[in-house]
């Protein structure tokens, strides 16, 4: 029987017989089940997953129909990764008319809320300016970043140093402090660049220092949908569950650490976010496979339970997406198709 | 005896130091040998609080507190092994020097790979973030550790842990350590091509993995 | 910028080159999934949900509405002119056109 060839997570080559296949397909979702308590995959699943890695296309995609919104991270920022010095708003209108973007985002290299605090007026200038010339909604995005927050960068002791040493209590006063201060900060950029005019915003990668970033998302969002009621926030988030640094923290009377992507959005919706992110990491010691199963295991819960709408995380390592700098179409594509079409999204 | 090694393991689980102590002198009070409660209560306790810690059912501040907890036992298990004359300790052999690489200011990830390591009785040195070769290589030497942990967030930082391995040959100490490459763009793919001995997907593989490698 | 154009091609709604960007504007302004998006978008521009994505259809009405197209002849709506077409056809609030308005002095206020 011929074998059936795909990718590892790290995005190295790999030949699976049908049975190995199916085997991973099975393990990928019984891990995701198991960890987030939520139904696995169904026969009918499993049939389109083989039949979707057996298929020799290089690249495929949605069934015409299936097509979803696209939103971005960071977007106007990757030129300059690969040593293109193209200034943003050019970046822009690239993304809008070469590379079929539904959305463009505009960001600042930093991609952080509190770098953007001291030289918010010059980012409002920008801002302003690529709203005359798109066309498409024009979404501002950083991170919340709470690390920025600690010394030498930031007022408040590291945790991450204190923990180490046992000194529990400080390093849960600390992520509370930092907590207050990222909420500001993000009001503050959210709320200037929202009377700019942007379309909408971008909370990116939340949670990436586990749960005081994401409370500190969510409250800064409670505050800018008071005041400003018709403002529309994606929350994206860091990693498939909540990290427990400060392993305390609530919102909404639930514990932030531990929560799962089906758990996360209906505390993002509660907090007032318009469009939900959610991640599943990609482990690199096992096939796509198994990932792209895990994945839509956890993603469709996501979906289900969501009443906004649900853009999944699809980048490097996340999504079932390779841990590689330039994924390959290949296992790329089916990820992206699989996604779509299993879990009901409303974007990428 | 049993119950013993289920209080010992619920201690751990529980991150109950005083207990876990307590735990361990009945043991020794009953004439029980150290390595039995060790690797019958005690670590089995520890492995199921990396593994708890890995499906995101208990945290950090648990996670520190459980490290803590091992830390004492294996002190006073260690101590009563060398009272009746034995040189074997309680902890796995060989210290670990852990450092995120030069340029990269991040060290979440490396905070939860030193607590697991600790909580599975290595002695760690943290050399911090944004760590040149030379003085990864200088902290190893100087605190005769049996591995060298990076950590790397970016891709742009990762070359960092080529360079140490680069670095070591030349020096002729490659043979003298264990490498471990962690963080997120890191790879057992990129470990390969630089040569490095262990990859870590995450903190708990890398306690793992470096427990078969000494 | 890779990952963008593979899933573009593999999932997108094809932005500007179709009416990408309009059901993204509609799910931004109300929050509404894909399907209800969609639907309205459709309903608004008085095309099928099939036409969404259909550059030749959408080519037409995007002409014919003054809501943007990829190569912009001379005399047609073009930035922040479009918006306000979109706006109107869509029913939807654009947030930038009332500090527009304000600042030329045509009417709204920042």
């Amino acid at each position: 029987m011929s074998k059936i060839w795909t990718r590892m997570g790290d995005g190295s080559p790999v030949e699976l017989t049908p049975a190995e296949l199916r085997q991973d397909l099975e393990d990928g979702s019984a891990d995701a089940a198991d960890r987030g308590g939520v139904p696995g995959l169904n026969e009918d699943d499993f049939k389109y997953l083989e039949e979707l890695f057996a298929r020799r296309d290089r690249f495929v995609g949605v069934d015409v129909g299936n097509e979803v919104v696209l939103t971005y991270d960071g977007a106007a920022l990757k030129f300059k990764r690969h040593c293109l010095f193209e200034e943003r708003l050019h970046v822009l209108t690239m993304y809008e008319k070469m590379f079929g973007a539904d959305t463009v985002e505009l960001g600042h290299v930093d991609y952080s809320y509190k770098p953007v605090k001291p030289i918010v007026n010059y980012e409002q200038g920008t801002l302003e300016m690529g709203l005359l010339t798109t066309h498409s909604p024009l979404i501002y995005g950083a991170m919340p970043n709470l690390g920025l927050y600690t010394r030498p960068d930031g007022p408040c002791p590291n945790p991450m140093e204190l923990l180490p040493q046992g000194k529990i209590k400080e390093a849960r006063a600390a992520y509370e402090d930092m907590v207050e201060e990222a909420v500001r900060d993000m009001v503050f950029v959210v709320g200037s660049m929202y009377e700019s005019g942007a379309d909408g915003f971008n909370l990116d990668t939340v949670g990436a220092s586990g749960d005081a970033d994401v409370l500190a998302a969510f409250l800064a969002l409670e505050k800018l949908r008071a005041k400003y009621p018709d403002i529309a926030v994606e929350v994206g988030m860091a990693g498939e569950f909540i990290l427990g640094m400060h392993g305390e923290l609530q919102y909404d009377g639930q514990r932030l650490a531990g929560l799962y992507p089906h758990q996360q959005v209906k505390l993002a919706e509660k907090a007032g976010a318009v469009i939900f992110g959610p991640v599943v990491n990609t482990n690199t010691d096992q096939t796509i496979p198994w990932n792209l199963a895990r994945t839509v295991v956890f993603i469709r819960a996501c979906s289900k339970a969501a009443s906004i709408p649900v853009h999944a995380n699809m980048g490097m390592g996340v999504g079932a997406v390779p841990v590689t700098d330039f994924p390959p179409v290949d296992v790329l594509s089916r990820a992206s198709k699989a996604l779509v079409e299993l879990c009901d999204l409303d974007g990428l | 005896m049993s119950e013993l090694f289920v209080q010992a393991k619920q201690a751990i689980l529980a991150t109950d130091k005083e207990k876990a102590l307590e735990a361990a002198k009945r043991h020794l009070d009953a004439g029980g040998e150290p390595l039995e409660i060790i690797s019958r209560g005690f670590v089995p306790g520890i492995t199921e609080v990396g593994e708890q810690f890995g499906r995101g059912t208990l945290f950090l501040p648990e996670l520190i507190m459980a490290a803590e907890a091992m830390m004492a036992v294996t002190d006073l298990l260690s101590a009563a092994m060398a009272a009746k004359g034995g040189s074997v300790s309680a902890s796995p052999s060989g210290s670990i020097l852990a450092a995120t690489v030069k340029g990269d200011v991040h060290d979440i990830g490396k905070g939860i790979a030193i607590a697991m390591f600790k909580a599975n009785g290595y002695a760690v040195h943290d050399l911090g973030r944004d760590v040149e070769v030379d003085e990864i290589i200088n902290g190893a030497e100087k605190h005769g550790v049996r591995v060298i942990a990076t950590s790397a967030l970016l891709t742009t930082t990762m070359s960092e842990q080529k360079k140490l391995e680069e670095t070591l040959k030349k020096a002729k100490l490659r043979d003298k350590y264990v490498t471990l490459v962690a963080g997120a763009p890191v790879t057992q793919r990129w470990a390969t091509r630089i040569g490095a001995d262990i990859y870590a997907e995450n903190a708990h593989i890398g306690v793992v993995r470096v427990g078969e490698k000494l | 910028m890779g990952m963008a154009i593979a899933h573009a091609q593999a999932s997108g709604m094809g932005g500007m080159r179709t009416a990408g960007d309009l059901v993204a504007r509609v799910q931004l302004a109300k929050g509404c999934r894909i399907r209800e998006a969609k639907a309205y978008v459709a309903e608004k521009l008085g095309t099928s949900v099939m036409d969404l994505v259909d550059p030749v259809v959408m080519g037409e009405v995007r002409a014919d509405k003054g809501l943007g197209t990829m190569m912009p002849l001379a005399h047609t709506p073009k930035g922040i002119e479009c918006k306000f077409n979109i706006a109107r056809e869509l029913d939807v609030k654009i947030n930038c056109l009332g500090n527009f308005l304000g600042k030329t002095g045509l009417g709204g206020g920042e």
